[in-house]
Parts: structure tokens; sequence; C-alpha cells
């Protein structure tokens, strides 16, 4: 868990945003830098639905700049490193990184061989221990019982002789399971969609002409970083109709305390938006936070002296 | 204190929490999602619950553990591998350089691409496609190949259910041709050589993979090329829709028509220029008296013109047709989508759409004027509903929302007409959103 | 509203007319703003002690000061209460109405009128350059015990002042809305420097 990736992480610049692929990374810089991003992706254990999502993870070009000013991550031009990177590999790496997908292949068949045993073992337990309760009325219980089961093992048989289902089960289930850890069938080797592209390709290298330069942040950037700095963690904030949503602590955990909103500061602000801001938060049990440098974008754009002058304000309706 | 609405707010706060019970507005507790039983797979499992969160962080180990708990059981959710049980194992070719006949019939590839009957933006193929999965998308050449376009491809391998191989060209030559080695494009892979491709953004295929997560049938709309111009660029006569509350013809003629008639009818008292609206004529009924004092022009939707979806412009154009789940799709007869949607990301289009964007938008979709027995009897109904329609999906840094815009016609609404006239009933009515 | 039914002759003007009257003959329209919400506070909202303070513009800047007059008051109630304040509270079993009426600043706006973060900045600045002497006739009578508490509470105050844990310096941002065809509603928002986390009740 506390695994620790090489640094720089390198970031996916694919067709204009910021992406991560490798659930380590995902995991740290959740952990360690307070960066969630935003998973797009499908769960494959559970692809029908849009509550739990899976990799890619989406960052904001703000939380890109964020990590690669820090030294955290580098920016990659995936497209290029992954075609580049397919055309230099060597034949010899090729077999190597197959004959390791094979294998990790043939260790998924086994894990969900022997699931599939474990839960059939699991079954028949059950079923037994039912069976147990009502020994008198086996016969009569029989088809209503062992109809679910559908088991090509052919414990049919069995439901015949209650007394012996214990002893038949017990020799049964630790066999099967001595079969499929010990004599793996290659036939029945699964294939394997990796995750990411490294390996095979070698970790880009600072030095790789795919590495790109810091990501352009929007005027609102000095708040981004102001808030990040003080331990909050920042998702997109559309769902609240402001710029991002500030959490006190990482967002598996913790409600939301602000939403936040950026403008330069001689910008017009209606006053307007100050009390719709006000009122939307209050309505949620969130503060609206207005807030943004008071030094103007200066043309050689020092984004460090901009979020050190960061003014916020919180809002909320004062009841009265 | 102030007033009655405001103390509505400030007592509702507590409600508020419930109101929003979309599960996936929220970061969700993964610990939950290990409690489903992957293998099991019966696919209709209820979802959990939304988890338990504090307000803010606490120095208690309690705390701690939970939140590193949650931690990893996102990681070991995040972890679960993409594998192939041989039985149902599909395996496709990423073709770079798009749709190609097999390499034996290359004499003919000089008909290459267009000759297919394949879209030209598909970009890997199936040789043998097996399963319910591929019945719904991607489109078969003449070798019995299924072609799949970006979107589809990576949606079909991010869900598991395809296993897609570099072309032997973009790896290094092989020397032994029977030597199977093609490697697997890994997920990244997929996303960086799929993404960008024949007008494919990531908030396209993120509206595209959330609907079809969902079970609706989704497809490219003839706008989704941002650059297509409508082939015959016949300008048709610009109608006003914004309509006199009388009947009148189209055109400038007709507003003349409807002026003479004004000034012509025996029983008006009323001068339009000067002079009370009614007068001081005979009048037999409210109606009247209520037609004559509609002055105010209003839009009729049914009366804009129809514009041509491809005589529109990003990102204001509808670029994906969608059927609900269960809709036949015969791949020869495409029948006309349940929703039309344009996708919206907020960091390129950072402002409120404009009406003149939005009315583009909304006359490039077909006339769906409001229908059925419950429309005829409910009147906020059929303004809900409009004679127009389409679909806003906004996308905001991986985060998108849905919004349904309709043209709605209050103006071919004759309160005064009205055999059932409202009432002051809010159920029917448009106040509360219901969520 | 006032009844003028039962009005003898020498009774003062309502102190509706009064308002209409100060506002018409004000020319100046952040002025008659002033008075609009200085009205609204004393007579919808039943503040007390109610002052203007007149802000001069920093002599180094030749406009005008973004915010030229702050209105400060006493409400009957406490308007805000940072939500560690009120754990405090409930911890030591103190409720709101023990305690020592506070003054409270706010800053006067129209609807429409131009704003930014400098304008609110400087309100907060110059609020914090405004000395006044918090006026501590109005004490309820306590017993001893709470006294004892109040004392503890008040020793407190002065630190969580100095450490921001019970929020920041803070102002009330009143809005009134003028409006062709406005009503005059003025609506109220607590505004804190800093990030300061939300009441949850």
């Amino acid at each position: 868990m506390d695994f620790q990736p090489t640094l720089p992480i390198p970031i996916s610049f694919i067709s204009g945003r910021y992406l991560l692929f490798s659930i380590d990374a995902v995991t740290y810089l959740r952990r360690e830098h307070n960066t969630c991003g935003v998973l797009i992706g499908t769960l494959p254990q559970i692809p029908q639905q849009n509550v739990f999502l899976g990799l890619p993870l989406e960052l904001m070009p703000e939380e890109a700049r964020l990590l690669v000013d820090k030294g955290v991550a580098c920016i990659v031009d995936e497209a290029k490193a992954q075609k580049d990177g397919m055309q230099s590999l060597l034949e010899e790496d090729r077999r190597q990184y197959l004959r390791e997908l094979e294998s990790q292949g043939l260790q998924a068949a086994r894990i969900v061989a022997g699931r599939k045993e474990q839960q059939k073992e699991d079954y028949f337990k059950k079923s037994l221990e039912k069976k147990g309760k009502k020994k008198p009325n086996v016969q009569s219980k029989e088809t209503s019982n062992g109809d679910p089961t559908a088991s090509p093992t052919g414990p049919s048989t069995a439901n015949d002789e209650p007394a012996s289902l214990g002893d038949f089960f017990a020799g049964d289930s630790s066999s099967s399971r001595g079969t499929s850890n010990s004599t793996p069938n290659p036939q029945h080797t699964y294939g394997v969609t990796p995750t990411t592209s490294y390996p095979p390709l070698p970790h880009p290298s600072a030095s790789s002409d795919a590495i790109l330069s810091r990501p352009d942040v929007p005027l609102s950037y000095p708040l981004f970083a102001h808030m990040h700095t003080r331990g909050y963690f920042l998702s997109p904030g559309l769902r609240f109709g402001c710029q991002y949503v500030a959490y006190p602590g990482d967002p598996l955990r913790f409600h939301s305390h602000f939403l936040v909103v950026s403008a330069e500061w001689d910008q017009d602000i209606n006053l307007m938006d100050i009390i719709i801001g006000g009122r939307l938060g209050t309505g949620v049990k969130k503060g609206f936070l207005l807030g943004g440098p008071q030094k103007e974008k200066p043309e050689d754009g020092s984004e460090i002296e901009r979020t050190e002058s960061v003014r916020t304000f919180s809002i909320e309706w004062a009841g009265m | 204190m102030a007033d009655a609405d405001e103390d509505v707010i400030n007592t509702s706060s507590a409600g508020a929490a419930q109101m929003d019970t979309d599960l996936s507005d929220e970061t969700q507790d993964f610990r939950l999602l290990s409690h489903l039983n992957f293998l099991n797979d019966s696919t209709s499992s209820s979802l959990p619950k939304r988890g338990e969160k504090d307000f803010e962080p606490n120095p208690t180990e309690f705390q701690a553990d939970v939140l590193s708990a949650s931690r990893q059981a996102m990681h070991n959710a995040l972890a679960h591998p993409r594998i192939h049980n041989p039985k149902t194992w599909v395996i496709g070719f990423y073709a770079p350089d798009g749709p190609m006949p097999p390499p034996d019939h290359v004499d003919t590839a000089k008909t290459a691409g267009k000759g297919m009957g394949v879209s030209q933006d598909s970009c890997v193929y199936i040789p043998n496609a097996k399963g319910s999965t591929f019945q719904s998308i991607g489109q078969a050449d003449r070798w019995n190949r299924l072609w799949l376009l970006p979107e589809e491809a990576i949606y079909m391998l991010e869900r598991g259910n395809l296993d897609i191989r570099w072309p032997s060209a973009s790896t290094a030559p092989a020397e032994d041709e029977e030597d199977d080695i093609s490697i697997p494009m890994s997920l990244q892979a997929a996303y960086s050589c799929f993404m960008g491709h024949a007008g494919l953004t990531l908030e396209r295929y993120s509206v595209y993979a959330a609907l079809r997560r969902l079970g609706y049938t989704v497809l490219r709309a003839p706008a989704w090329d941002d650059s297509a111009k409508p082939y015959n660029t016949k300008t048709e006569m610009d109608i006003d829709a914004y309509t006199q509350p009388t009947h009148r013809g189209p055109g400038l003629g007709g507003i003349l028509a409807c002026i003479s008639n004004w000034m012509s009818d025996p029983f008006s008292t009323a001068s339009p220029a000067a002079g009370p609206l009614v007068g001081c004529g005979i009048h037999r009924s409210h109606n009247d008296v209520y037609r004559k004092m509609a002055l105010i022009p209003w839009y009729d939707p049914a009366l804009a013109p129809q514009k041509d979806p491809l005589d529109t412009t990003a990102p204001f154009r509808v670029v994906l047709h969608v059927y609900k789940p269960g809709t036949v799709i015969k791949k020869s007869a495409i029948p006309p989508p349940d929703f039309r949607i344009a996708v919206l990301s907020t960091r390129e289009q950072t402002t409120i759409p404009t009406l003149p964007e939005l009315s583009a938008l909304l006359q490039s979709t077909p006339l769906d004027p409001p229908r059925g027995e419950k429309m005829e009897r409910m009147m906020y109904m059929r303004v809900r509903h409009g004679y127009r329609n389409v679909v806003l999906a906004v996308v905001d840094q991986g985060v998108t929302s849905f919004l349904r815009v309709g043209d709605a016609a209050f103006g071919k609404e004759k309160l005064f007409a009205a055999k059932y006239a409202p009432r002051g009933t809010k159920k029917s009515g448009y106040s509360k959103p219901k969520r | 509203m006032p009844s003028t039914q039962t009005a003898a002759p020498s009774t003062e003007p309502s102190a509706l007319t009064k308002l209409i009257e100060t506002v018409s003959a004000s020319g100046n329209p952040v002025e008659a703003t002033t008075i609009q919400i200085l009205h609204n506070l004393q007579q919808q909202h039943l503040w007390t002690n109610m002052q203007l303070h007149h802000i001069s513009a920093p002599e180094t800047s030749p406009e005008t000061p973004a915010v030229p007059v702050l209105i400060s008051g006493v409400p009957p109630h406490r308007v805000y209460t940072h939500p560690d304040e009120q754990l405090y509270m409930l911890e030591k079993g103190i409720r709101e109405d023990d305690l020592r009426p506070e003054r409270l600043f706010v800053i006067p706006t129209a609807q429409n009128q131009s704003w930014s973060l400098r304008r609110m900045a400087s309100a907060f600045d110059a609020m914090s350059g405004i000395e006044f002497v918090e006026d501590k006739e109005s004490l309820p009578e306590v017993d001893v015990e709470m006294t004892k508490k109040l004392d503890q509470y008040y020793e407190k105050r002065e630190e969580a002042i100095a450490t921001k844990e019970w929020g920041s310096t803070r102002m009330l941002l009143a809005m009134v809305d003028k409006n062709m065809g406005g009503d005059g509603t003025v609506v109220y928002y607590v505004v804190q420097e800093g990030e300061v986390k939300p009441r949850q009740n």
C-alpha cells in the first residue's frame, strides 16, 4: 500500500488532457500530495454502472501543473511515447514480455479456478448444513435444494445417502482443489490486457523527447495552489456550479467545506453572484469561498508570486 | 425571519443532504464495493449505499484507520485485472491507417477503404467476433471482419471484453511470420492511440462510455465531424417564428394580412395606434377580451425554421444519437434516436450558451411536439416537453452533467381558453424539480 | 407599518417617513444606500447603538475609497457563531443569550453596484483600522457560577481571536435591491477573511 513510485511520475498527455494509468501512482499522489483527480474509466469487474469508476484518472491541468512544479511528476506526450517505444522494442524484450503475460494469465486462470472451487465448496457446505437440520425430510427437500447447484461434479447421487455426505464432500473438494493448484492446464491460460505500457516500455527518462513542458493553467491557478498548500483536496466544481469544490481531507472520508470561485483582483464581480454563491453554499451546508491573487498576471507570469498574494473570503448566508 | 422563503431554505437544509441521492455525485467509499461479490456476477446486484462521511479530519486513530481502509479498498478495486477466459476471448487488431483489406487480398487494395462499406474512422478490426457484446457495435466488411470506431474499441477493451493487438508494423519486424509475437495493447496504449483519432475527444468518449455503461445504444450523429457542412446549401426561407396571437400566414405577407384584418375588423372598436386596447364595443365573452389584450408577440417553436444538423457550429451541434436500452437497431435501417446529445467541455466553453447558440442547436433537431393523452391533459408537462429538444452533456474535467433543453411554447397555452385551467395545485406544476 | 391613525398633530413623523425624506434629500446614491440599510437594520432587525464610520481614502491614492462608509451596530441576538465556538459553549453550558451583545460591522452595497475583490479587501482593511469602545452596560444579570464560566469564555475567546480558530475578521455584506421596480429588500451575508469552515446548522 505504501508503495513509493519512481519520481517524477509520468502523467500521460492524451488529446489535450492529463491522465494517469498506474494504480500505484494514483494511490501515491492521493496519499502524499492530496491529489485525487477524477476516475473516468470502466471497472471491468462491474462495468454496468456509473457510481464506481476505474482507471484512467483524469487530472485537472491545475493538478498536473502543481505536481510538475513540485518535481513530483512530468508530462509525457503519450501517443508519441507509445509509438516510438513500440518501434524500438527489441524482439527479445517482446518475447520476454509475452512470456511474462502468459505466466500472469496462467496465474489468473488458477485463481479463478480456485475461487470457483471455493464457492462450490461453500455452497455444498451450506446445503449440507441445511440438510443436516432436516434429515428426516431429505427426500422431499431434495429437488428444491439440489436444483440450483447445477454442479458438474455429480453430487446428486450422494443425496441418496445422507449419512455419508460429509465424507464424500470433504474428499471431493480437497482433491479438486489440489488438482487446480498442482496441474494447471496450459490450454486454460487466460489472456491479459495490461493497464499500462510500462513495462514493456522503459520508464520515460527526463531527457526523452516525449517529455512536454509544464501545463498551461487558467487564471484561477493561484487560488487553486493556495488552497492546495493549505491541505485542501480540490475537485472540479461543475456539480455545484463553482470552479472547485474544496474538501478538508480525502473526499473518500469527508464532506466538502467550500464552493470555490476565483477572480482577478480588479475583475468586476456582480454582487448578485456573491449572493447566489452564498445562498447555494448555505443550502448544502458549505461555505462559498471567493478569492484571488492581489498581483495581476505579469507578463513573465510568476505563478508563485501570484499564489503567495492570494486573499480569500468565506461567505455564508447570515440568516436574517 | 425576513421572509418566509428564507426560512424555508434554512430549515430545509437538513433535508438538503438527502436531496441529491444520485450516488455518482459524490466520491464513493470503495469499501462498499468490496462487499459486492464480483464472481456471482448477477449484473443486477444492487448498488451499495452511500458511505458515511465526516465533517472534518480529527486526530483520532479510528478516523485514520477508516480512511486507510477506504483507500486500500479503492486500490484493490482499481487494481482488478482485465483477463480473458479462453472461452470468450476476443482478439482485435489495431489498424493505424484505417480500414484495409486483408493482406492476402492486397490486389484489391486500390479500392481499399471506401469500397469496404466501413467507416473510414474505424481503427480496430476483429477477425472473429463472437458474443452478444459485439452485436450492437461495429461494421462488418466483406471478409466478415468487424471494424470498430475508436470509442467502441476503447470501451470494449476497458470493459475487459476485447484484447487488441499492436500491428506487427508498429513493432520491430518479426523474423518468423508463423511465430505470433503481437503484443497486447494496454489500456494506456488504447487511450493514447485512439483518443484524438477522427474527432474523438475525451469528453465525447466520457459521455459515450457513461451512457453505454447504463445500457443505452450510442451512435455517432452526422454532425460528429466538426468541419462537416451541409451538402446543398439551399437557404430556407427564414420564417419568422415570433408570432402574433392571431392566425396568420408565414412571412411579411402574413403580417400585412394580419394588420389589414385587424383594421377591417368590423367588431373592433379599438385603434391599434392609440386608444384603449379592448374598446367599448359589445363583448360577449371574456375570451374576446383576452384575445384583444394579447399584444405581445410570442415565439412559436413549431414555426421555427428547420435547419440541417450540419448547418451548426461546434460545440453546439448534435454529435451523439442515443437509443433507450432494449431498442432493436438494424444496422441497415437505423431508427430515429430517442435522444440527441451535444457535448460541451467546461474548459473550452466557459460561459453559459447564448440564446442564438441554443436556438441554432434546437433548430437542427426535428420537431418533436408533445403528444399523447397525458400531454394533452397536463399543461405543465406540455410546456416542459417543448416542441424540440436536445440534451447537453457538460463535462468538467471528467465530471459529466446532462441537461435537457426543450423549446417551450408558452404562447400556445391559452390559459383563458383552457378547458381544465391549471389550478394552484403545485403537484402537477413545475415548482419543485424532483430528483 | 407604523400607524398614523391615532397620531396627534404633535407626533413625530414615522421612521419610514423620516427615511423617505432623508433618502430623497440626499443626492448621493452611496449615502442613500447607506441610510436605507441603516434604517433596515434599526427598524426590521432591531439593531441598536448604530454608528456610521466614514473611511478616508489613503493619501497615496487620488481615487475615492472603494467603500466610503461602514455601518456598525449591536444586534439583539448573535448573528454568527463559529462551529468550534458553538461546541465550546455547548460543553460549558453557555447559551448565546448569556453573552454580552457584540458590535458587528456591515458593508452597505446596492445591487448592480460595481464590486471586486479589491473592494472587499479594502472594506476589511478599513474595518481593522477603526477603533471603538465596546459598551458593557446592557449585561444581563447572572449568578456567580455563570460569571465564572463567562470569564473563562471571554478569556478563551481572546485566544481564539489571536489564533483565528473561531473564525477570523468578519463583517456582514448587506445588499439592497434598488433596481427599477426593486422592492428595497435587503439581504445579509456573513463574510470572513480566509478559509473559515461552514456552520453545520
